[in-house]
């Protein structure tokens, strides 16, 4: 009976073998343990001698090919081995090749479940009944990855999938965040916005308030900068009707407001809200900066009445000291622009030729190119620029 | 000192003294090579009072060891083992140490002594059968081939924790200390492990508490592929011990009768009470580190070359056959009958299967539990209906 013997795991998980040399020829009479071949692994090459001894039948991989762990190297024949032709099925008795010591099963479906803690941990996640999957690993056991084709093969999903378990943290989308999020769409959808940014030097408007606040003690309210926006855009907005509007798409006309209610868009816990400050042209600075911080108040403690949060024609949005650089802001649906107000900070600046330290502010303008052409923003945001860098102009027209 | 413990001993008290000198004698003891039997089988000056029986013993404890390494060398190139540790060229100290042993003292084997479980009483098949993972083993295939172990023979089982066994023997020695018993212990190391911290705590320790233990390093020059020039700059390896406050000895580790001479010397010290000894015994690996290893990728053939001419073997055979104690023709005898003892045990222990799958659920506590026995019975019954 031939025997053959195939190439061992003679590393620690080797895969394959490269044939450096052949020490015997086909058809020599090989001793027990007489060295047959030299084998190259990823870490050494090494010397393997006959398991037996016999004639040698059949070299199987030629010097410089590689034998895959587990295949047949080389067909010896015993002495009453005539025939040079061995079955290529011949069973091997004596010494069985130890690294696999079960026969290894085809794959087949044994009746109870063969499959580790971990692959049956896994089936549970990703809802895949064990007893439906035909495991390939030795004995019919179920692999990971046996699982992992069931799931993907259509017929084994359950029919209520559960949502899977993992580390991530699952919201409801609803209530403000579903309302700001259609909100901010229809913007999306409906508008042609584009951004316009300007530098402006609020030197002078940094003074003016220190000082104003300075006077401001014993009035019990703060005094921000955002009133002083507030009364540089009004006036912008008188100056230039175009963003202070909305379009009435039934009636195929801009619509003109001569009411200017600014809303501010503010940070809440329940996330991102826009209260009014009404008839914004009728109030004295001071009087924007209470009804500012009575808004602020509100919000935050979620105090905030509804008509406080609609109506507004012109909105005006600020991140405080995190005021960034420049932002694309989304129009607050259907007005026609809103302006982004970023952090004051000293920069080198020039004056009359030379570089000076300046408290210097950027402006983000988003306007729907619907209405409103580049050139009219710019303009706009030109206004505003003047008043701010020279604030004593807003007390010109101021009521 | 006394050997005989007192109650400041059990008392876990340190028996520290003033730390003797050293002399330029220990010193020359720690850097020489100590050598009786040299390269050519002559020997110079005293050789140890030992019988012919119990040299021819000696002799052929060595040569059982080399003929079953190339037995398991062989088989496992064949994928018949999965693994081995060879202990090829440096058989002389771990025979020289089992032999200096009593039956009740503890070896405390590195990588390369499973000889020594061998030649105090361990049978050659259930070593075998620890080869192969098979039903015989003990251990039902669990522990890594060649780490055997054996509690009657009192050799501690192997780890494969570079130098933990230093602490290892000095703890063993030390309870036997303190329980007041006569046991002394060797624990062995290489030359690598002496880099390690355990080689030094547990060599501080000893010689604080004044163990009743035994140090061999087995010193093989390559500890994998570090060579010793790069594994320390200290002029010796015994010199190590003399830090310690331990009297350290540099031996010819290829040397059967010195090193025979200098463990059972530290053997009858450290019975006697007088704490812990070193002995650094100078040897060389012929072999690979391990089935995975290629030392022609590192090492100098030629170096190899010129070890192969100080075989342990060869030397003391050719003594052996001077002496007429053990002749050539003798000799060639002795090595076919082993030879023929092993093959025997390796053709009887292959015949029997891997252990049983429900064997996995043996050992696993000291007591019986509800839940392993549950988990037997499932499993027990799932292969029931697997097979039908």
């Amino acid at each position: 009976m031939a025997y053959e013997f195939r190439l061992p795991d003679i590393g620690e998980g080797m895969a394959e073998g490269e044939i450096v040399r052949w020490l015997v020829k086909e058809g020599d009479e090989l001793g027990q343990d007489q060295p047959m071949v030299e084998i190259m692994t990823d870490k050494a090459t090494v010397e393997i001698a006959a398991p037996r001894a016999g004639r040698v039948l059949d070299r199987c991989f030629k010097e410089g090919a590689r034998c895959p762990v587990g295949e047949v190297l080389v067909i010896i024949g015993t002495s009453d081995d005539d025939d040079r032709t061995p079955s290529p099925v011949a069973p091997t008795p004596g010494p069985t090749p130890p690294p696999a010591p079960v026969t290894s099963a085809p794959a087949r479906k044994p009746e109870t479940v063969l499959a580790t803690p971990a692959v049956r941990k896994l089936a549970r996640e990703m809802d895949v009944a064990l007893t439906a999957v035909t495991g390939t690993g030795p004995g019919g056991q179920i692999t990971a990855d046996d699982v992992r084709t069931a799931k993907v093969s259509a017929g084994l999903v359950a029919p209520t999938p559960r949502p899977m378990v993992t580390g991530d943290v699952r919201i409801p989308f609803r209530g403000v965040r579903r309302k700001i999020a259609e909100h901010m769409l229809r913007t999306q959808r409906e508008v042609a916005q584009f951004t316009y940014v300007e530098e402006v030097d609020v030197t002078e408007l940094v003074e003016l308030r220190n000082k104003a606040e300075a006077r401001l003690v014993s009035h019990d309210v703060k005094l921000s900068y955002l009133p002083f926006f507030i009364r540089a855009t009004v006036e912008a907005l008188k100056k230039q009707p175009q963003l202070n509007a909305y379009l009435d798409e039934k009636a195929g006309e801009i619509v003109q407001r001569h009411e200017y209610h600014i809303g501010l868009a503010a940070q809440t816990p329940e996330g991102l809200m826009v209260p009014v400050i009404r008839h914004a042209d009728r109030r004295s600075l001071l009087e924007l900066a209470r009804e500012v911080e009575r808004l602020a108040t509100c919000a935050r403690t979620g105090h905030v009445s509804p008509s406080d949060l609609s109506g507004s024609t012109f909105t005006i949005t600020s991140l405080g000291a995190l005021g960034g650089l420049s932002a694309t802001p989304i129009i607050n649906y259907p007005e026609v622009a809103i302006l982004a107000v970023h952090k004051i900070a000293k920069r080198p600046a020039v004056v009359d030729d030379k570089i000076v330290i300046r408290e210097m502010m950027n402006l983000s303008l988003s306007v729907d190119h619907r209405m409103v052409d580049g050139h009219d923003a710019a303009r706009f945001v030109a206004e505003i620029k003047a008043s701010l860098e020279t604030p004593g102009l807003l007390f010109l027209e101021s009521t | 000192m006394t050997g005989k413990p007192t109650s400041k001993v059990r008392s876990g008290q340190s028996q520290a003294e003033s730390v003797e000198a050293f002399s330029d004698a220990d010193e020359a003891r720690a850097t020489g090579l100590l050598q009786i039997l040299d390269e050519d089988g002559r020997t110079h000056g005293a050789v140890p009072a030992l019988s012919a029986a119990e040299l021819v013993r000696m002799y052929e404890g060595m040569l059982h060891g080399r003929l079953l390494d190339d037995h398991l060398a062989t088989m496992q190139r064949q994928g018949r083992i999965g693994h081995t540790l060879d202990a090829r060229g440096q058989e002389a100290g771990v025979i020289a140490a089992a032999h200096a042993l009593g039956p009740d003292d503890y070896f405390v084997p590195a990588l390369r002594e499973a000889s020594a479980a061998l030649y105090r009483g361990l049978p050659l098949r259930t070593y075998l059968a620890q080869m192969l993972g098979n039903a015989n083993d003990p251990a039902h295939g669990r522990q890594m081939p060649g780490q055997v172990g054996s509690r009657a023979s009192r050799h501690v089982i192997g780890s494969s924790s570079v130098a933990s066994q230093i602490p290892h023997a000095t703890g063993l020695a030390w309870a036997a200390r303190i329980r007041g018993e006569r046991t002394v212990v060797v624990g062995f190391v290489g030359d690598g492990g002496t880099s390690e911290d355990d080689f030094q705590s547990g060599l501080n320790f000893a010689a604080v508490f004044k163990a009743p233990v035994v140090f061999v390093c087995q010193n093989n020059q390559w500890a994998i592929s570090t060579p010793l020039s790069s594994q320390t700059v200290a002029r010796s390896i015994a010199i190590k011990g003399l830090a310690f406050g331990v009297p350290s000895v540099r031996v010819d580790g290829n040397d059967i009768l010195a090193l025979y001479a200098t463990i059972k010397e530290a053997v009858d010290r450290a019975r006697a009470g007088r704490g812990p000894s070193f002995i650094e015994a100078v040897t060389y690996r012929l072999g690979a580190h391990g089935p995975t290893d290629d030392p022609s990728r590192y090492r100098d053939p030629a170096e190899a070359a010129t070890w192969q001419g100080k075989d342990p073997l060869l030397r003391f055979g050719a003594w052996l056959h001077a002496k007429e104690i053990l002749t050539v023709e003798a000799q060639s005898t002795t090595r076919q009958r082993i030879d023929d003892e092993i093959r025997a045990a390796i053709a009887a222990e292959e015949t029997i299967g891997p252990p049983s799958t429900a064997s996995l659920f043996d050992d696993v506590l000291a007591e019986p539990s509800w839940l392993l026995d549950q988990q037997r019975a499932e499993y027990l019954r799932a292969r029931k209906q697997r097979r039908g």
